[in-house]
């Protein structure tokens, strides 16, 4: 697993690492939905949305992106599968998923927003590391 | 303790200025000294870095739930000036107006002999959850009515009485409410959403009055021993998130347009009389009246399936009162002898204002609004009053609940929902969720005990223990 849960008293706090920046947005992403739908089962995908999202900085970006993403999910009853994202000074592509099913996807609990507090998205040796909290 | 933090009186602490850098005012908590080993660096920071906000009278506060947030801790407040301060989506939260209300009714614990059934009834008639869908067919029209006129507009639709609107903080519908700064994305996550409960710390229970401590006041509220009660806690829903979301990215420009330094970006803030502070709040009025609208569609819900369930009438279960936790408002408070407008944030606390105050219904002018401060699932919700020290202390605030000690993920690690739940029910509590990691997320452990933390703003004298409400059976959302 490329995110692990760290502690936080009352919210989400995630640790992300991926080895690029395209997959660190994959993977926050799915960090995200495994927060609002617990362990979900990989399925074919059955819908498609595109993405995009703009910033000034890195950390903008991945809060903008995200926070697109939650609308989505919300909006849509989109359960994420599959990105394919371009990520150069702004952020586009597609999210693959199916539609939420009571039945699979009712093991999370709601995000209501993506936070700057203690954000930190660092180069490291391997690639890349982000840290944020999701307010639930 | 901190070593630099200094106890001003039993229950009183102040972080001096020079905690961080740039404090123009010190921070003040009230905490027990039980409570204060519960209190993380965290926290302290963050009631610090508020006191870095331009315009912030007197100090920064924390009411005996603070904890970890971000922007302001959790049980934060703060009051600006109206001509040097700020408005700040971080002293407000995602959830805006994520409050509680309380109904009474005329039954008592023997009138419910299956309170399982009756909270799997609820859990089919209030959708509850990630991914719910809401049970009104609003149209543009309806979600603009509740932008603007909150509560009044959901009982004009026939959702409740007008009575109930005289009960609701503001009468359930802030002035100065812009939907225009309401967002398209806002309005989209809004309507499919009106009128459902949400998740996280969100919930709807049944309790039964235990105990009375103040019985003139509790008469007034319209509380009697032995009675049922049904508390319901939710906010605003997606529409508030994403009107905090997009206000934070403006407000992010804001900051560097008005050249305000900032501790924490999560403090992002525009001058109260710029545009972008106008357009805030605007937005957030409209999502805090939108809030109040929901809670108002639950509450008639509620009554509709007791009405059926119970043979008793619609109007034998009044609202007593609905607070709003999460919140930026415009009140008058004396500042240095002086009544000035100036405007408070509370982010996890609730409004005290105690006797004499213009904004309460006459039946209240004596003695402070109610104030109404929900346990955890397995520990006790307390009736408060509001009072005069409150509004010599705290701008007329208090605790908003009991405030987390432990994270989520270690309380899944210590205990599963189904060994939380069955603890419960041994206690006569049933327990009720979308699933069993929301119940062990939110234990009873993980919490700060309800009872001290209202234990300490009574003994403060920032609020008044009225009545003490023991929960019976319980919805997470």
């Amino acid at each position: 697993m490329v995110f692990e849960e760290l502690e936080h008293t009352a919210d989400i706090r995630m640790r992300i690492t991926a080895p690029d920046l395209s997959s660190l947005f994959a993977e926050s992403g799915f960090a995200l939905a495994r927060t609002l739908y617990g362990d979900y089962p990989r399925e074919t995908p059955a819908v498609s949305f595109s993405l995009q999202a703009d910033g000034k900085d890195p950390e903008e970006l991945i809060v903008n992106f995200l926070s697109e993403l939650l609308f989505l999910t919300e909006t849509e009853y989109l359960v994420p599968q599959k990105f394919t994202l371009t990520v150069g000074p702004s952020v586009s592509g597609t999210v693959q998923g199916v539609l939420f099913d009571r039945q699979k996807h009712a093991g999370g609990t709601g995000v209501k927003g993506i936070s700057y507090s203690g954000l930190s998205l660092t180069k490291t040796e391997t690639g890349y590391e982000l840290i944020i909290i999701f307010d639930i | 303790m901190n070593a630099q933090i200094r106890q001003t009186a039993a229950n009183e602490w102040e972080i001096p200025r020079g905690f961080v850098p740039g404090m123009r005012v010190p921070g003040r908590f009230f905490l027990s000294k039980n409570l204060a080993e519960t209190l993380e660096d965290g926290a302290l920071t963050q009631l610090a870095n508020v006191a870095t906000l331009p315009g912030i009278i007197r100090c920064s506060l924390g009411m005996p739930d603070i904890h970890w947030g971000y922007g302001f801790p959790i049980g934060g407040v703060g009051a600006f000036d109206a001509e040097t301060g700020v408005i700040s989506p971080g002293g407000v939260g995602f959830d805006i107006n994520c409050g509680v209300r309380m109904i009474t009714t005329p039954l008592h614990v023997s009138d419910i002999p299956d309170m399982p059934g009756l909270i799997e009834d609820l859990f089919t008639a209030v959708p509850t959850g990630v991914g719910s869908k809401s049970p009104c067919r609003l149209s543009q029209q309806d979600l603009t009515g509740m932008l603007e006129n909150g509560a009044k507009h959901a009982v004009m639709m026939g959702y409740g009485t007008e009575r109930d609107i005289l009960r609701c903080e503001e009468n359930g519908a802030m002035d100065g409410a812009q939907p225009e700064h309401v967002s398209k994305k806002a309005r989209q996550r809004g309507i499919p959403q009106c009128g459902t409960l949400g998740s996280g710390n969100h919930f709807l229970e049944i309790q039964t009055v235990d105990k009375i401590e103040d019985q003139e006041t509790a008469d007034l509220f319209g509380v009697t021993e032995g009675q049922i009660c049904v508390m319901i806690h939710c906010g605003s829903r997606g529409l508030g998130h994403q009107v905090c979301t997009d206000h934070l990215q403006i407000l992010e420009q804001a900051v560097h347009t008005y050249g305000i330094e900032l501790p924490d970006r999560q403090l992002a803030c525009a001058p109260l009389s710029s545009p972008e502070g106008e357009a805030y709040f605007g937005a957030m009025a409209a999502s805090a009246n939108y809030a109040w609208a929901n809670r108002q569609i639950i509450t008639h819900i509620v009554r509709e399936l007791f009405v059926k369930k119970f043979r008793i009438e619609y109007e034998e279960m009044p609202l007593v009162y609905d607070v709003a936790h999460n919140v930026a408002k415009w009140e008058e408070h004396d500042v240095n002898g002086v009544r000035q407008n100036v405007c408070v944030h509370r982010k996890g606390a609730t409004r005290a204002f105690g006797p004499g105050r213009r904004e309460l219904p006459h039946e209240f002018q004596g003695c402070g609004q109610p104030v109404i401060i929900p346990g955890s699932m397995g520990t006790p919700s307390y009736l408060l009053a509001g009072t005069k020290g409150a509004m010599e202390k705290t701008f007329g605030s208090t605790c908003h609940g009991s405030g987390r000690v432990q994270s989520r993920s270690s309380a899944k690690k210590s205990q599963t929902g189904e060994e939380v739940a069955r603890a419960l029910l041994a206690q006569g509590i049933v327990v009720r969720a979308p699933n069993q990691a929301a119940i062990a997320e939110e234990a009873p452990e993980v919490y700060k005990s309800s009872s001290e933390v209202v234990r300490t703003v009574h003994d403060a004298g920032i609020s008044r223990i009225i009545a003490r409400l023991r929960p019976l059976g319980v919805i997470k959302g």
